[in-house]
């Protein structure tokens, strides 16, 4: 199926080095997995790592509506994680760092959807871009031609940092402090693979925002939110922020913290790194759904925590990245194609007035507008995408980006181009109006494609989009404003405790049925940042939503008062009063009575718990030490390769790599910031396992330990190595590599036999 | 060149009555029926000219496709096949030809969608392999020229490709003579 090596040479010069040789070990874990060198639950969280994420019915079965059905898939009892059938159809996540994209890697997105996917980009509300229905033996070829443009999928699920966000308007925008965009980006790499943040219990998502009220950047729901603040320090204007810390949405919705007023911006990173360091030092790991940082924080209280991350920010090694980048940060980031002038007289497609009233903000530079291109549910078409680069070619450098409300704008758009630009759009069928309005509903995949959703949030956004879009022309302007955002499940990737008017799903059993729903919220705050959550106010059937939407607004069309915001009017009337205007709305009738209440929206089939997963949300709890002995694995499966090759002496340098890793893994049991350096990690492996007869076995006593000090005299030998010499090498390695495995188990089971024992132990009494 | 990944589509022609939402009933019953083979259905009747609705599957997504704006069957090819160039190229005419005859007696359609006999479209979903070039063309021609001889026949044909190189390797093989699914596969048959 995969024909990656023809990419990997193609695109050999174009890809970064580190980025190939990262997609290149990608490649082998794929194999190793393949041949059952690798840990089912090591690699699930390998490739989470690398964006490569499960998908609806991935654990091989089906129900149709009338039976589950097994799914005939070829790979026989080949998995890619607990209950995730090889050949089962999955989803990538594409990190776009603050939606930032260029033509060129448009029309990448474009080809790879249709080649590789199902001819469709879905942008997220986190502004990445996901592709689903792909196939795992094809990511390698994905992942190297996103390369050769400067994307990478790493570390777009699984527990790490996720995509860092950022508002679409930054730099543009008349209401920042200044741009951000650049201190998002050296977040970004910065964070991206960075030792300190490889071993959280779960996923850190962090956000930029050039000012508190508006909602672009949502900082107030991330684990790590920065707003642009500026400050008069010794006369002289500092840049920094106003940082929080422990926002997060999910079942239990927290919102940020405040960190600290100022942190000036030569502390954004090392503040980054110690709160990662922190976070993966004390942040719970066994209990996954208590533990994002928020819950740790709130173990803590906001001061100790501070105090914490203080302490080890003064711990920390200076690196020189942590400010190299502010050097440029007053550069302009981007610039545009053309001379801003004014939008005149010229004529006018039919259909502008209405798009130009909604998807067009007016930059800060003089004759510059923002054009926002619809995208409904976040979805473009391979050859939409393509066009898309095309135009953003015509009109703007480059200068496009995704937003979190699953759109993509083009800045610097000189506003006498507008009605040209609104023609090509239209050509291509991305001319629709109504971007940030009640009718551009964000939803998540829901059942659709993920693993956890319960009700169809794409079925009911797509609908209510439909309904509302046909009233969009008399819509009250009130009403027009509000937005709408649909979750799947409580997990909120929809975003829903953010909206004014929010739903995610959940199941009612009536009698003895089971009947999608969703839960109502409302008044939850899009601006500010996310400035408040919604209120849960009743679980109404799926199929009765648009009725809730209608009549909520209706009523506030008559019944707000002068001035009177949404979630004032609904704070105003009161749950038991909201509550009570939607209670007609709750009744299900029976199955012989209506049966399109027991099936969701656009899909026939009687509706059905049965397909839900596992998510792969929350990733694999899987240690530095279990990673560090699966890469041993794979570099003794590429010194294998050497060997077979007949480059021997490569082969036992790559071996002898294998063995440090295997040796660097236990190390890290004990010293988790052991360094690379090799004398150092045989240093310690020697005193921490060799001398104290850890590292022992029973029968062997310390012949494996041997191996490696031995491997390591090798390395020494003269170049001609004889062929059985060689083998024997690779085989000790091999030997040892075990040995570090049986290590690690034993020690695992030591701790497990100590906090069974810490638990079990009598309450002191009185003495 | 050893042609995988062969995508073809037939045109409907004539879409009045027809709407997106109603294939997603006929494939769930396709899904029913189909033992496993099929594993979802992707609506996107909410883009303008996409993918439609799919139904997905490991060796092959089939799916009612509205690309160029214009309502099809579209047979997905996805896993490789074996035998000549000429023999697959049958095969993927033989399914999709199968399937459009299938939806063509659909009871839930109501005899409302009738495909063209006369155009289809073939696409090569693999850039690295069949680059859209006049170089890709001068390879693929003769096994497209062979198959269109077994299906039409005598009869006069032309081949058209969008030379556009962003896109993928793509022919449009067209007929004047009138030809429905039925004729098409029978002639596939005899041959």
């Amino acid at each position: 199926m995969s024909q990656s090596t023809g990419w990997k040479e193609k695109l050999a010069d174009k890809m970064p080095p580190e980025l190939a040789r990262e997609i290149d070990i990608f490649e082998t874990q794929i194999e190793l997995r393949k041949q059952g060198k690798i840990d089912e639950r090591v690699f699930a969280e390998t490739r989470l790592r690398r964006g490569v994420y499960g998908q609806r019915y991935d654990n091989g079965q089906r129900h149709d509506g009338l039976k589950v059905q097994k799914l005939k898939l070829p790979s026989g009892g080949l998995t890619k994680g607990p209950e995730t059938v090889w050949d089962a159809p999955g989803m990538l996540r594409i990190k776009i760092p603050f939606g930032g994209l260029n033509a060129e890697q448009m029309e990448v997105l474009a080809d790879l959807s249709e080649e590789y996917a199902d001819g469709i980009s879905h942008v997220t509300t986190r502004q990445d871009i996901q592709y689903h229905f792909v196939h795992i033996d094809d990511t390698p070829s994905l992942m190297r031609r996103l390369a050769a443009v400067g994307i990478t999928t790493r570390e777009a699920c699984g527990n790490v940092v996720r995509n860092v966000t950022a508002c679409s308007l930054a730099g543009v925008c008349h209401d920042e402090t200044f741009d951000v965009t650049p201190y998002a980006m050296a977040c970004s790499k910065f964070l991206l693979g960075h030792p300190d943040t490889q071993d959280f219990g779960r996923k850190f998502k962090v956000a930029f925002s050039g000012c508190g009220q508006h909602p672009c950047g949502l900082t107030s729901m991330h684990d790590m939110g920065a707003i642009a603040r500026k400050k008069i320090i010794d006369g002289v204007e500092r840049r920094g922020f106003e940082f929080y810390i422990g926002g997060g949405l999910g079942a239990v919705p927290y919102r940020a913290q405040l960190f600290e007023e100022f942190l000036p911006e030569e502390e954004l990173l090392p503040t980054a790194q110690a709160i990662a360091r922190v976070y993966a030092r004390l942040g719970e790991k066994r209990n996954r759904a208590r533990a994002r940082i928020k819950f740790l924080i709130a173990n803590l209280g906001i001061d100790e925590f501070r105090k914490l991350v203080l302490e080890e920010r003064q711990k920390l090694t200076p690196d020189s990245r942590w400010t190299d980048f502010l050097a440029r940060v007053h550069e302009p980031t981007e610039s545009p194609l053309k001379a801003g002038t004014s939008l005149n007289g010229s004529e006018r497609p039919e259909g502008f007035g209405a798009w130009y009233a909604t998807n067009v903000y007016h930059q800060k530079q003089p004759g510059y507008v923002v054009a926002t291109v619809t995208l409904p549910m976040g979805d473009i078409t391979a050859d939409q995408f393509r066009d898309l680069a095309q135009v953003a070619r015509r009109f703007v450098k480059d200068t496009s980006r995704t937003t979190v409300e699953q759109n993509i704008v083009l800045r610097w758009v000189s506003e006498a181009d507008l009605p040209q630009l609104y023609g090509e759009l239209k050509a291509i069928g991305l001319g629709e109006p109504n971007a940030g309005t009640i009718v551009d509903v964000t939803a998540c995949p829901g059942t659709d494609t993920c693993k956890l959703g319960i009700a169809s949030s794409r079925g009911l956004a797509r609908e209510l989009r439909s309904r509302l879009s046909e009233k969009s022309f008399e819509m009250d302007a009130a009403v027009k404003d509000l937005r709408i955002k649909v979750s799947g499940c409580f997990n909120s990737c929809g975003q829903h405790h953010i909206a004014d008017l929010g739903f995610y799903g959940i199941s009612r059993n009536i009698n003895g049925y089971t009947v999608p729903h969703f839960q109502v919220l409302l008044g939850g705050k899009f601006k500010d940042n996310a400035g408040a959550y919604g209120l849960p106010v009743a679980a109404v059937p799926s199929k009765r939503i648009p009725e809730v939407v209608t009549r909520v607004t209706d009523r506030y069309l008559k019944g707000r008062e002068k001035g009177e915001s949404f979630q004032e009017f609904i704070a105003r009337l009161g749950k038991k009063e909201v509550k009570a205007m939607l209670e007609d709305l709750t009744r299900v009738p029976p199955h012989n009575v209506d049966p399109s209440y027991y099936s969701d929206w656009g899909d026939p089939r009687e509706f059905t718990l049965n397909d839900m997963g596992v998510g792969e949300c929350a990733g694999e709890v899987v240690s530095q030490t279990q990673f560090s002995l699966a890469a041993s694995e794979r570099e003794l499966f590429e010194a294998q390769i050497y060997f077979d090759a007949g480059a021997l002496k490569k082969a036992l340098l790559t071996a002898y790599h294998a063995m440090i890793q295997a040796a660097q893994g236990l190390v890290k049991t004990q010293n988790y910031d052991i360094s690379n350096d090799e004398e150092a990690i045989l240093k310690e492996f020697r005193e921490r396992f060799c001398d104290t007869q850890v590292f022992y076995d029973k029968f062997q006593g310390s012949n494996f330990a041997d191996y490696l000090f031995r491997a390591r005299e090798n390395l020494n030998t003269e170049d001609a190595v004889a062929k059985e010499f060689a083998l024997r090498r690779l085989q000790e390695a091999q030997l040892f590599i075990d040995a570090a495995h049986s290590c690690y188990n034993k020690l695992q089971a030591q701790n497990a036999t100590t906090r069974a024992a810490a638990v079990n132990l009598p309450a002191a009494g009185p003495a | 060149m050893d042609l995988q990944k062969i995508n073809v589509k037939f045109f409907a022609a004539d879409t009045n009555g027809v709407r997106l939402e109603d294939f997603i009933q006929i494939f769930n019953s396709w899904v029913q029926a189909s033992d496993g083979a099929y594993y979802d259905i992707a609506d996107y009747s909410h883009v303008q000219a996409g993918p439609g609705t799919l139904v997905v599957a490991h060796e092959a997504n089939i799916s009612i496709d509205c690309a160029g704006s214009r309502l099809g069957f579209l047979y997905n090819r996805k896993q490789p096949l074996a035998g000549t160039n000429q023999e697959k190229l049958a095969t993927i005419f033989k399914a999709t030809l199968e399937n459009c005859r299938k939806l063509e007696e659909e009871p839930g359609l109501d005899g409302k969608l009738r495909f063209l006999g006369g155009e289809a479209l073939v696409v090569i979903n693999d850039r690295l392999l069949a680059p859209n070039s006049e170089e890709t063309f001068v390879a693929v021609r003769p096994e497209i020229e062979l198959l269109a001889r077994r299906l039409y026949g005598s009869a006069e044909y032309t081949l058209e490709r969008d030379p556009d190189a962003r896109k993928r390797f793509n022919v449009f093989l067209r007929t004047s003579v009138s030809l429905d699914t039925r004729a098409l596969l029978k002639n596939l048959g005899d041959a």
